[in-house]
């Protein structure tokens, strides 16, 4: 018997940390000394954001577009945050690459006023979207009009919980039996596009599946 | 909360009815200083029968003081703004006696009171029960600061506050939340209206409709720059015919309106093509007609708590110029949903560009339609209202199930 996938829904709210930095060594202190969730905030959820996808999280946007420190900003880009088993992995990792540019640019510029990194953090409510699918191609009606928020959290947030991949993938092989297509649902680069993309790409490869599955003559 | 069905995004709806759930038949006062003007009690005008449908028990009252007290408070939000006023401990203990009368006449039980802005802060000292937060509307990101400093005592004593902008925030002993404000798309001011009824109000106003119109939408305060835009304005004209209109209503807590609307007029002097309109409060749908009828709508403030009429006016599909202040960044997103200004001379030179550039307007303001849709509307503060207050209940969880 299939268990069916509940669709979940992903809503949170900003707080703040009332901690802000000006230049690259207050942001370092911040990443120090901020708490997890805040860590959390501004990497993992970036993807939460609509942001244009020059980065992949907030240090690194803020480094690239408010104190243009551009090489920086590409190291801290290109930090993979799944690769990290507790936010104190990652908190580290970032600190390192930070000391190390301070190391060859001891002296990076201030951000202008009003345009400085504000540390926040985020309260998350999760709750069912009262979408649920039974079978491929209720799962494909489904991701097409689902909620932003709920791609984000099955396909981003979930390889927290899961350690490394997506709640579809999982469930496309460990109930539907579709071991092929949830290794190329992995494939799929979550740096490196928006939800909305993430959505226009798990649809294709569903809708090509749905229609494999169809065909009595190949 | 069907009517928002199909237009809130369901996400907003279903989180909504899930903290009813919880939330159900509990009391939510609201307390602020006016019932008319300006945009925080347009929003409880909006806001508070949709609580009570929902099943929330939300109550407004309104703090009563003279004109001794408004000046006051007109100073200290000049203050939190950042301009020098002179804030007497006279003045301070009137503040505080004016709320003490208050508090003895307004029933403050409420499982959740939220106190917008500076002007009822004291209030907390007569704090019977329930979660406090205080809910500041202003750009706070600069201010006076042994006026910030008096005010912080009380504001300390607060379980929360929310401000609407992360800079606005402060550090201070308690939870703070970044809510910006919204606009209720079904509202006399953003509904559809009908192309009858624009012609209508351009007919009654006298505003001719065949060339361009520059609108800004704002109370008479100087904050909102009205004479900037005069001269923007005048810039444009060397090259493009269209006509401008400054459209406000007066607020009975801003004493200084009267003063700063004769400035404008003077310096308007006889240009026909400038269009002074006062109007009277709760011209909703007057106001709906003139955002409709614009080619480009300004908001060329120079302080800012939020500035909802971008929002109104991206709402309507239109390209819309901001001063980069306060709640206006993040709402324009710079050359997609039209332009951020820094001068009069952006704003003319910005004007010029969408004037020229029919296509780019349609697709700003199409660009601008959907971004509200995601981030602005009455619904999604309803929800963050909602979930504040729920996550206050369950203090020390980051994440809730629902």
């Amino acid at each position: 018997m299939t268990t069916p996938f509940e669709f979940k829904q992903y809503t949170s709210i900003l707080k703040s940390t009332g901690k802000r930095a000006k230049n690259l060594r207050e942001l370092r202190e911040g990443i120090s000394a901020v708490s997890k969730e805040s860590i959390f905030h501004h990497t993992y959820q970036y993807f939460l954001k609509a942001h244009l996808l020059d980065y992949t999280n907030d240090f690194a946007q803020w480094a690239g577009e408010s104190i243009e420190e551009r090489a920086l900003s590409e190291r801290l880009s290109n930090i993979d945050p799944y690769a990290f088993k507790d936010m104190d992995g990652l908190r580290t990792e970032m600190i390192k690459v930070i000391d190390d540019y301070l190391g060859n640019f001891p002296e990076p510029r201030d951000a202008v006023p009003g345009d400085e990194f504000y540390f926040n953090e985020a309260v998350i409510f999760v709750f069912p979207a009262g979408v649920r699918a039974k079978n491929l191609a209720e799962f494909l009606m489904a991701i097409k009009y689902i909620d932003a928020s709920s791609i984000y959290d099955h396909f981003f947030e979930a390889r927290v919980r899961l350690g490394g991949i997506d709640d579809f993938s999982k469930w496309f092989e460990s109930e539907l039996g579709k071991k092929g297509l949830s290794e190329k649902i992995r494939l799929i680069d979550p740096f490196m596009h928006n939800i909305e993309k993430i959505r226009g790409h798990i649809s294709e490869l569903l809708e090509a599946e749905v229609r494999n599955d169809m065909e009595v003559i190949k | 909360m069907e009517r928002y069905s199909g237009i809130s995004p369901k996400g907003d709806l279903l989180l909504i009815m899930r903290l009813c759930g919880v939330l159900k038949n509990r009391a939510f006062l609201h307390i602020n200083s006016t019932r008319s003007g300006g945009g925080v009690a347009e929003i409880l005008h909006r806001m508070l029968p949709i609580l009570e449908e929902i099943g929330i028990a939300a109550r407004w009252e309104i703090i009563e003081g003279d004109k001794r007290f408004f000046d006051i408070t007109k100073r200290i939000h000049n203050a939190l703004h950042g301009r020098m006023e002179k804030i007497t401990k006279d003045m301070w203990d009137y503040h505080f006696e004016i709320n003490k009368k208050n508090a003895e006449r307004v029933n403050l039980d409420a499982d959740a009171v939220l106190i917008h802005d500076p002007q009822p802060v004291p209030l907390i000292e007569f704090r019977k029960s329930g979660r406090w937060i205080w809910r500041c509307h202003i750009d706070v990101s600069n201010p006076q600061k042994d006026v910030y400093e008096y005010l912080r005592r009380y504001c300390e004593r607060y379980e929360a506050a929310i401000f609407s902008v992360s800079k606005f925030t402060k550090a201070m002993p308690l939870s703070e939340f970044i809510i910006p404000p919204s606009i209720d798309p079904l509202s006399e001011k953003n509904m559809e209206i009908s192309d009858e009824e624009i012609k209508g109000t351009l007919n009654k106003f006298r505003i001719p409709a065949d060339r361009p119109i520059i609108l800004q939408v704002s109370r008479f305060d100087r904050f909102k720059d009205p004479i900037g835009v005069i001269k923007a304005y005048r810039d444009v004209r060397k090259y493009n015919d269209c006509v401008l209109i400054l459209a406000g209503s007066p607020a009975t807590d801003d004493p200084e309106g009267d003063a700063v609307l004769n400035e404008v007029k003077e310096y308007a002097a006889d240009d026909p093509d400038i269009y002074i309109l006062l109007l009277p409060p709760f011209s909703d749908r007057d106001i709906n007609a003139l955002q409709r009828a614009s080619t480009i709508v300004l908001q060329k403030s120079l302080k800012e708590g939020f500035g909802l009429t971008v929002s109104e006016a991206m709402w309507k599909r239109k390209p819309v110029i901001g001063g980069a202040v306060g709640g206006i960044p993040l709402q324009i997103i710079n050359g997609v949903t039209g332009f951020l200004v820094h001068s009069i001379e952006g704003t003319s030179f910005r004007i010029r560009q969408i004037l020229n550039n029919p296509d780019m307007a349609k697709s700003m303001g199409e660009t601008g339609r959907e971004y509200v849709r995601n981030n602005f509307l009455i619904t999604r503060q309803i929800r963050d209202y909602l979930a504040v207050w729920y996550s206050l209940e369950n203090k020390g969880k980051s994440i809730l199930e629902l």
